[in-house]
């Protein structure tokens, strides 16, 4: 009885209870995030998951010989240049978006958008359209998917979780119907150079994710505009307040996502020489490294970087899998478990703090 | 602030030394809803104007009326049967559990992973010649540890149930490959067949097909527990708002974890009534009722007067996919093209009912 008259008078309807919700809404972290000295839960969390990946390289070093050659370094960025730059659209989408796992910002659209943008992309190049054409018009395909997406959740108000699921069907569809579920060859000038080797013999989409990454890098986390998405996603009501214009901001975040989903669809036509069925399968681990690109942050949110890093932590790690000849299906089941594991961690920080 | 330290669920008042209470937290929870405006994080199905109800009804007698003209013999009573026996059972099992999850403000994406895991387990036991009934209750022990698993995560680590049964859906998926080496699929040899295997899949039950009338049965219970009982209560006060449900005394995080596990069974039964009628387990063949069964459910909340998901409204949504489904079948589209005909359709039904809360604002 008396918690319920002492639950009454701190009830503000700002704030919502935490105590007992199902997840519904995660701890208000837009207040301990702005400023203040660096946490020390937070501290402890990165220096323990820099400490983990430097552990699993370490551990593949010793058991796989060549795990840390030149080649096998070249070759793990290579392979994960797509997921990368998925990774970098998810990231600014849930940058955007907030942390608020319902409400907030998520892209699940972004892996079929690639499937889809790959389709568009191998069958402009099959039926003859020189590559200018083509390119423009699969950045287009993933250009519109994010604004469709945009549309649905900033104009009509959908959950960004259920509008961007209905939007990946939608993708996957018209995926279904281009490509009849098989695969479309592609080749061009283009795709000749992205497939094959940069300057000192490293390949060139092992340059394309570092250089892409290092771009965004320097746009959301070292610019104006970066510092507004992070203000539109960390406290709505106080970006308002400020002057932002947070809808054009979460619309914009969408659609980059969007352009993103496209990027990757023109590198993975490159590495694959052609579009694949089941590009939808990268939805896993899209999300698992935007969200565990929270635990290498300072301040616990999403960052371009932290995603960058993350993308290279399981890279490596499928890598060693392959290389120490553990079954590829268990790539899933660990992803899955680091999912859990950031959420786990980051809620439970973040819940001390608050 | 307190907070962090008193909210363990038994903390407060124990619900079961109050049975009147909850009825009373249901009654709150619905008063605020209707009166205040709501903190953000309130299901917004909760504001949203009754009128737009009839958008949908209309939406649903144009594509009726259009398939009645377009596609031959739509209006069979053979196409009907067809309908609820090919299109209709299965996702509204499915559908059944993911109301009782979103009806308390969570999201199961894992009812996928349920059934493959339920119907993985049941073939296989079938398979190595175990008796049926330890086969049957092979798979819902399957359902029942993934639901359990989903449980632990959001009731136990309070982990958001949309990350904690995506973690569940890939920790499945990659199970069924390393069970599977990798996704074959188990078939059953057809002669060796138990009569209650068969009976389960292709009997019939008082001259209904026996899965339909599982999913009307299963329904009928849902029903029952959702709007009779006071779990069904606890579920409607947790999904209008956690904070009232828990300070009346609900117990939070008790319901919001017996959801889970309800939804997994459920999930189960449809897996192994899937498995039952193909003869077969097919691995990771489940994910495809998961969007349906959101955009069923969701559909079913614009039917409902407070514009909450429910079991009749679900039920309906499910009916309209179905009957979509197989229109576009008979008009002559192919998979490729019904699935982006389904999920634009979907897409425009989740437009309408969140613009209509946009109005109310």
């Amino acid at each position: 009885m008396t918690d319920e008259g002492n639950g009454q008078n701190r009830e503000s309807p700002k704030e919502p209870a935490r105590e007992g919700s199902v997840g519904l809404m995660e701890p208000p972290v837009a207040t301990t995030k702005g400023d203040g000295p660096p946490i020390n839960g937070a501290l402890l969390l990165r220096a323990g998951s820099l400490m983990g990946f430097v552990l699993v390289i370490a551990y593949f070093a010793l058991v796989a010989p060549g795990f840390l050659s030149v080649g096998n370094i070249t070759n793990v960025l290579e392979q994960s240049a797509i997921l990368g730059v998925l990774s970098f659209g998810m990231t600014i989408v849930m940058i955007a978006g907030g942390s608020n796992v319902i409400t907030g910002g998520i892209d699940l659209s972004i892996a079929n958008n690639l499937g889809l943008s790959a389709a568009v992309y191998a069958i402009l190049l099959k039926t003859g359209q020189p590559d200018i054409v083509a390119l423009s018009l699969t950045l287009l395909t993933g250009l519109a998917v994010g604004l469709l997406n945009a549309i649905a959740v900033v104009s009509i108000g959908i959950l960004p979780l259920i509008a961007t699921l209905t939007v990946m069907n939608i993708c996957a569809g018209f995926e279904l119907v281009i490509t009849q579920n098989t695969v479309l060859q592609a080749s061009s000038p283009l795709l000749a150079v992205l497939a094959g080797d940069g300057p000192f013999g490293i390949a060139t989409l092992a340059y394309l994710l570092l250089i892409i990454g290092l771009i965004l890098i320097a746009v959301i986390e070292y610019t104006p505009f970066g510092l507004r998405l992070y203000a539109v996603g960390g406290f709505r009501e106080a970006a308002l307040a400020a002057g932002l214009s947070v809808n054009r901001y979460i619309a914009t975040s969408y659609i980059l996502s969007g352009i993103c989903a496209s990027i990757g669809a023109v590198l993975s036509v490159a590495l694959l020489s052609g579009s694949s069925t089941g590009s939808g399968d990268m939805l896993l681990s899209v999300v698992v490294t935007a969200l565990l690109g929270v635990v290498f942050s300072r301040r616990l949110v999403p960052t371009i970087s932290g995603s960058l890093l993350s993308v290279l932590f399981i890279g490596f790690l499928i890598n060693g899998f392959q290389l120490t000849n553990i079954s590829s299906y268990w790539v899933n089941g660990v992803e899955g478990l680091l999912i859990l594991f950031a959420v786990a961690t980051t809620s439970l920080v973040r819940r001390r703090e608050a | 602030m307190t907070t962090d330290t008193s909210p363990t669920p038994s903390a407060p008042t124990g619900s079961a030394s109050h049975p009147s209470r909850q009825s009373e937290a249901t009654a709150e929870a619905r008063q605020r809803s209707t009166d205040a405006p709501a903190p953000e994080t309130i299901p917004q199905w909760l504001h949203r104007s009754s009128a737009l109800r009839y958008t949908v009804i209309l939406a649903f007698l144009l594509v009726f009326t259009f398939l009645s003209v377009k596609a031959p013999g739509f209006l069979t009573l053979s196409n009907f049967v067809n309908i609820l026996v090919n299109n209709f059972t299965i996702l509204a099992i499915v559908s059944l559990g993911m109301t009782l999850v979103l009806l308390t403000g969570g999201i199961d994406l894992s009812v996928g992973t349920a059934m493959d895991v339920g119907s993985l387990l049941f073939i296989s036991l079938i398979s190595a010649h175990q008796n049926f009934l330890v086969a049957i209750c092979g798979g819902l022990a399957g359902a029942l540890a993934t639901g359990a698993f989903n449980a632990f995560l959001i009731g136990g680590l309070r982990i958001a149930p949309f990350l904690a049964t995506l973690g569940t859906l890939f920790i499945g998926e990659s199970v069924q490959q390393l069970a599977t080496n990798g996704g074959q699929p188990i078939y059953l040899i057809t002669g060796t067949l138990a009569p209650a295997f068969i009976y389960i899949g292709h009997g019939s039950f008082f001259g209904v097909p026996f899965p339909l009338s599982l999913a009307v049965g299963l329904t009928v219970i849902y029903y029952l527990l959702t709007e009779r009982t006071s779990f069904g209560r606890n579920t409607v006060a947790l999904g209008a708002n956690p904070s009232v449900a828990w300070y009346s005394g609900a117990r939070v995080r008790y319901t919001s974890a017996l959801v889970y596990l309800l939804s997994a069974v459920t999930c189960g039964v449809a897996g192994i009534i899937l498995s039952a009628t193909i003869k077969a387990y097919v691995p990771l063949s489940g994910n495809a009722y998961l969007l349906d069964a959101i955009g069923a459910t969701f559909i079913g909340t614009t039917l409902h007067s407070e514009g909450r998901p429910s079991v009749i409204g679900t039920t309906l949504g499910v009916l309209l996919l179905s009957i979509v489904t197989n229109g576009l079948l008979l008009i002559g589209w192919n998979f490729y093209w019904q699935q982006v005909g389904t999920g634009v359709l979907i897409f425009f039904v989740l437009a309408t009912s969140f613009l209509g809360r946009r109005f109310r604002r």
